[in-house]
């Protein structure tokens, strides 16, 4: 006879749940179907602003403005990916935040906590659910959006952009936990995520490249995952030049912050965790 | 033998800010458990009694693993509480907010399969599950709609239905019949007999005295964070043998109330107010010798009686005895 200890999951148990939990998420956000449009078009729109206003703005000269301080006169691409990445990125860094502030209104969350599904299994799965949520409408604004301002969205190395934003995820989801252990303790999220919004589209260069900002800004803003990312998408794609020379100087540079980001989340996400499990419990909101 | 759930003087403060104008704040310890011990058998209906604010959600969510504990130990299902948490959420089932903690969104059938998926049943198993509890509930017609279009008790049913998900040998059930009418209440009750007489463990959170005294086979009673009393209904009930408990409705002055009072024998009296005044009056004499001075006193102080009569006694006579307040009274700590 075999007996297994209750509440010790197997592997496939736990890929199990993870994906429950991203089916969930699925099934939940299909029923608000607008969610989808806005986030294919908000990014179009985004860029459409600074876009206009380069060209009422930059006349005949623009673009040889642009690439002296870029490397890439393409700032219609430039800007759009800024933006797209943008709403990659942001949607992916409040993704854990965004999960347990719904899931504490719901009450879900210490209904979820009630089960012996481990909390990083329920984080594996929502990062699953955002890592598709997000890119898709990102990827399919990014080709809108070249094909409304008349570019081709095949130029360039789009699988190396790819490498790059994948490589930039495992990073964004180790500071959503960061994020995610705020919310978890200041059980509020909307002012927090208004004021970061700003923070992190400064941060990553959205719009202008890092190499614009004041000095001490620009070494925050090297410390800050994202900016490598979108660095290495708009070199990918436009060619506007790596940090380090090399793409793949440039990646490393991710992989690092890949091991550092979810470790440091992880352990203060845990540590948060098990404060409140001392005092008030998950179930407060 | 180590019963099915065993407490030892498990404590649980809670620290809370106290606003103290816009900056300021204090930092205030809210004592919501004061050293319980329990021992819950295999196979018991297990009655937790208590008034707003006792302190029974608190030693569930401890229970549960939801809250570490301040001080005291615990075993449930055979594991110790803090060293194999894992294995006690594994192998309980527990309804604890009601109808908060579902997705509203979803359907029960998708709420049901969601959390089978959770306690690690696979696919096929969650399914399976999900129509029997279905079925057993009677969830059928509405099975297969968002649960926000349901009525507040069909949640509730839909949150039972999730506490039995795993199947666990132990439930654990915090005031299940809570908004839901009287006939679905008999009948969730119904289900809770059904289950616990199909080998299942059951815990019972209640402030409701007439039903821990229907239901469960043992009742302890809690107030202020402390077990006052435990024992089955009869024994608890025998514990006020010698106590003749008299009830009197009418209009009654707090000069009258405070007369009764000081009657030799009465070591209680509670007062409801409802248009008119009840009085609960406890006293260590017997009915016999208590009725007549009840009465002559009462009218020496102009008080006009509707209604009195002695009493079986109650768990709520045992809770007053204890304690002089009711179960309606809210206890919290302010
Ligand atoms: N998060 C918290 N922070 C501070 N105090 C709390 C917290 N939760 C509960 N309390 C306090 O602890 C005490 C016990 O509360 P608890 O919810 O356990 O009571 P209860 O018996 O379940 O009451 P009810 O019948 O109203 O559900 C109360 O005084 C309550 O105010
Ligand atoms: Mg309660």
């Amino acid at each position: 006879m075999t007996t297994t200890l209750p509440g010790r999951p197997t592997l496939s148990q736990n890929l199990s749940a993870a994906l429950a939990e991203a089916q969930l998420r699925f099934t939940n956000i299909s029923r608000y179907p607008g969610q989808l449009l806005t986030n294919i078009v908000i990014p179009i729109v985004f860029a459409a602003m600074p876009i206009l206003l380069g060209r009422a703005t930059g006349g005949a000269s623009a673009e040889a403005n642009f690439a002296a301080n870029t490397g890439s006169g393409n700032f219609v691409g430039y800007l759009l990916i800024g933006s797209c990445v943008f709403q990659f990125v942001s949607s992916t860094f409040f993704l854990v935040a965004n999960w347990l502030r719904f899931e504490q209104e719901t009450g879900t969350l210490e209904a979820v906590y009630l089960t012996p599904t481990s909390s990083a299994t329920l984080l594996g799965g929502v990062v699953l659910y955002s890592t598709v949520r997000s890119l898709l409408p990102a990827l399919i604004a990014y080709v809108v959006g070249c094909l409304v301002f008349g570019l081709n969205p095949l130029d360039g190395n789009l699988a190396l952009a790819l490498v790059f934003i994948a490589a930039g995820l495992i990073p964004l989801a180790g500071m959503s936990m960061l994020f995610g252990a705020v919310v978890l303790r200041v059980k509020e999220a909307n002012a927090l995520l208004n004021l970061m919004q700003w923070v992190v589209s400064f941060l990553m260069g959205i719009f202008f490249p890092v190499a614009v900002m004041p000095p001490l800004l620009q070494f925050v803003a090297w410390l800050f995952p994202p900016t490598w990312m979108t660095n290495g998408v708009r070199s990918a794609l436009l060619g506007v030049g790596y940090f380090f020379g090399a793409w793949y100087l440039d990646l490393a540079v991710l992989w690092v912050f890949m091991f550092l980001a979810p470790l440091l989340g992880w352990w203060v996400f845990r540590r948060t965790e098990q404060g409140i499990q001392r005092n008030e419990g998950v179930g407060q909101f | 033998m180590l019963g099915q759930v065993t407490v030892e003087a498990l404590t649980k403060t809670y620290l809370t800010r106290q606003r103290q104008g816009l900056f300021k704040s204090t930092e205030k310890a809210v004592p919501a458990l004061r050293g319980v011990s329990l021992e819950i058998r295999p196979g018991e209906l297990f009655g937790l009694l208590g008034p707003n604010g006792a302190g029974k959600t608190t030693l569930i969510k401890c229970l549960t693993t939801l809250l570490l504990p301040t001080g005291g130990r615990a075993w449930i299902n055979g594991h110790e509480l803090t060293q194999a948490d894992n294995a006690i959420r594994a192998t309980t089932g527990c309804m604890l907010m009601g109808e908060r903690g579902l997705y509203w969104k979803l359907t029960a059938r998708e709420n049901l399969v969601f959390f089978g998926a959770l306690y690690h049943l696979d696919p096929a198993a969650r399914r399976r599950r999900a129509d029997e509890l279905i079925e057993q509930l009677g969830l059928g017609e509405i099975a297969d709609r968002a649960v926000e279009s349901y009525s507040s008790g069909q949640r509730m049913k839909l949150a039972f239905a999730k506490a039995l998900i795993n199947d666990a040998p132990l439930l654990i059930l915090d005031e299940p019949t809570n908004t839901l009418d009287v006939p679905s209440a008999r009948e969730l009750r119904a289900v809770v007999r059904d289950l616990n007489q199909q080998g299942k463990t059951v815990i019972y959170t209640t402030h409701i005295m007439a039903e821990a005294e229907t239901l469960c086979d043992r009742v302890a009673i809690v107030d202020h964070g402390e077990v006052l009393a435990l024992g089955t209904v009869p024994e608890l009930k025998a514990s006020l043998r010698r106590e003749a408990v008299v009830k009197v409705e009418g209009v009654i002055s707090t000069k009258a109330t405070h007369a009764v009072e000081q009657l030799p024998g009465v070591s209680n009296v509670a007062t409801t107010l409802n248009g008119h005044t009840t009085l609960t009056v406890v006293s260590q004499e017997t009915h016999a010798a208590l009725l007549p001075r009840l009465i002559e006193t009462l009218t020496a102080h102009q008080a006009v009686i509707q209604k009195i009569a002695p009493e079986e006694p109650t768990l709520e006579d045992v809770f007053i005895a204890r304690t002089g307040r009711t179960l309606a009274d809210d206890t919290r700590v302010k």
